[in-house]
């Protein structure tokens, strides 16, 4: 059990959305740490060994993607990048690098919360001891990994073998946005022309199994042009 | 490589020109008629080449070949060169005059429509200017007063007030991102190379997209989507046609009064899906009819309608289609267009 408060690092160089987000995770119970520059940012993350960084992507001195390498090599703590609307590749770029999550600015609070509570409650899941998980459970749906079988209400769906792979990889980094080339890669080990549509026609047909109708997704987001989310308790 | 093909069109076109003047002048030449209708044919034939292809280069070279051939085939001595007589002379010369002014003439004239084109840029995007100042006035407005009278005034007002400022403070500022969104989206258009990030997507995925974006802004209203089963793919930038979307479901929440249905319908007909937007307010007449053209402005409230809509037509437009608003027989309005789909086989592993 966590006693004392999770500590927040933000790496931003704009004092007042610094202020803002410090100010939104001290009043729910965080411990935010401020650094304005990617150099202050490293300094800071290997002295205070943060829970979890915000981290925005137009810092002054060097690009916020160096941080993210340094902190990869570091570790696995979640890094959630803050992205401006029309930094489609960047955004893209930060999570095939090892960033978990992304807020557009602007953002309101409530939004940023969610996800700050999704991405620490999901590298709290992993055990100390790394043993695998049984289940996967959310909402209606369920997978046991060591049957290899996904139950949707008690009732079986049934997956193909890439299908299922796929569902397993978003369950296991649930809450975190992963990109078309992880997902690629993780289960192909390539990547090729054809991939990106291979990828989308299997991710239609989960869709389809898994009874998702646009607007009303419980379980796969689409971020789109990036990538795919397991949905974490709190969306929705 | 893209500047050849043009050339080519022009070589063609001054070989042809040339190739039936001569056919003509031959004919007129079997018919006996007056020999001077020869070289004035030549003129005219340079002349036109000059005003088609609207280039020095080709009205030279054509009033030079002309030359040549009234030279050797309709002047004595006949079928062969001879540049001493004077007459030969002073004929090529005349038809070359003609090419050299033809070709500034239509060098002035494709400048003054190029300067015409750029005015009309400028005046546009003047008026494009007048309208975002005018509308990020009013919702700047609201902020930073009630911003201003909170922070002013704070012992004095009960929470209930700060509250209610607060929440006019949030909603005016959604309504600023929406236009800033709009103006991004702007500038990716109105540059002369088109800004497209185009990439094949899912149309299942664009509509849940659209409608979880759409939630978040209307929470309240009621959205029915209608899309076909297959699984369609089709090449777009998917963040601008996004914002096409949510830009007609905003005007239709905002605009079309007395509206109890909004719908999202796709439809998939000989390889294109048509989207459209449909609604049963009051239709097109009543509202605003001077939205795109207008500099003055409309009357108050989300004022996103006059940007809103000339952007989604240009967006469109740079898709290679076009943004058709029509009246629905049995009331309101639909906004829709079409772009070219591809079926993806559910097999496909």
């Amino acid at each position: 059990m966590k006693n004392s408060k999770q500590k927040i690092l933000i790496i931003e160089d704009e004092a007042n959305i610094s202020n803002l987000v410090s100010t939104v995770l001290e009043t729910n119970g965080y411990k935010p740490l401020i650094a304005k520059n990617c150099g202050q940012g490293k300094m800071m993350f290997s002295s205070h060994i943060p829970d979890l960084v915000i981290l925005d992507l137009g810092l002054p001195d060097e690009d916020g993607l160096n941080f993210i390498d340094y902190a990869r090599a570091n570790g696995n703590t979640p890094i959630i990048v803050l992205s401006a609307r029309s930094d489609e590749h960047d955004k893209v770029e930060a999570l095939d690098k090892g960033a978990c999550d992304y807020v557009t600015k602007p953002f309101g609070s409530a939004e940023f919360l969610a996800r700050v509570r999704a991405q620490l409650r999901t590298s709290n899941n992993i055990p100390a001891d790394n043993t695998p998980l049984e289940k996967f459970v959310l909402h209606d749906l369920q997978i046991d990994f060591d049957k290899h079988t996904v139950t949707l209400n008690g009732e079986p769906v049934n997956l193909t073998v890439t299908e299922y792979n796929i569902v397993v990889l978003l369950s296991k980094y649930q809450g975190k946005v992963l990109t078309y080339t992880n997902i690629i890669k993780e289960i192909w080990g390539y990547q090729d022309g054809s991939s990106i549509k291979k990828l989308q026609v299997n991710m239609a047909n989960i869709r389809k199994k898994l009874k998702i109708v646009p607007g009303n997704n419980k379980y796969i987001l689409n971020e789109l042009g990036v990538g795919y989310r397991m949905c974490d308790e709190s969306d929705m | 490589m893209k500047k050849i093909l043009p050339q080519l069109n022009k070589a063609f076109i001054t070989v042809l020109i040339i190739i039936i003047t001569v056919a003509v002048t031959t004919f007129i030449q079997t018919l006996s008629l007056s020999v001077s209708l020869i070289p004035m044919l030549f003129v005219l034939c340079v002349f036109i080449i000059s005003l088609i292809t609207r280039e020095f280069v080709w009205g030279i070279i054509a009033s030079l070949i002309s030359t040549l051939v009234v030279n050797y085939a309709f002047t004595e001595p006949y079928y062969h060169f001879n540049f001493s007589i004077s007459d030969n002379l002073f004929s090529a010369v005349v038809i070359l005059t003609v090419a050299i002014t033809t070709g500034i003439m239509t060098v002035r004239i494709k400048n003054l429509e190029e300067m015409k084109l750029e005015s009309e840029k400028e005046r546009l995007r003047a008026n494009l200017l007048r309208a975002i100042s005018h509308d990020l006035r009013t919702p700047l407005t609201t902020i930073y007063g009630s911003s201003n009278a909170i922070s002013e005034n704070f012992d004095n007002l009960s929470k209930e007030q700060i509250l209610n400022l607060l929440h006019e403070i949030n909603e005016d500022s959604e309504s600023l991102i929406r236009m800033v969104e709009n103006l991004l989206s702007v500038t990716k258009i109105s540059d002369d190379n088109v800004n497209l990030r185009l990439n094949m997507t899912v149309l299942e995925e664009l509509i849940d997209n659209v409608i979880v974006k759409f939630k978040k802004n209307f929470p309240e209203r009621e959205i029915k989507v209608e899309i076909p089963d297959e699984l369609i793919s089709i090449q777009m930038d998917s963040l601008l046609i996004t914002q096409v979307l949510l830009n007609l479901l905003e005007n239709a929440v905002i605009h079309a009064v007395g509206m109890t249905d909004l719908m999202l319908k796709v439809t998939l007909e000989n390889g294109k899906a048509t989207i459209s937007v449909e609604d049963n307010g009051c239709g097109l007449a009543e509202s605003h009819d001077n939205k795109k053209n207008s500099t003055k402005p409309s009357d108050g409230g989300r004022n996103n309608l006059g940007i809103g809509l000339s952007l989604c037509s240009a967006i469109i437009k740079a898709h290679g289609s076009n943004l058709i608003h029509e009246s629905r027989a049995e009331g309101g309005t639909i906004f829709k267009f079409s772009l070219n789909a591809e079926v993806l086989n559910f097999e496909e592993q």
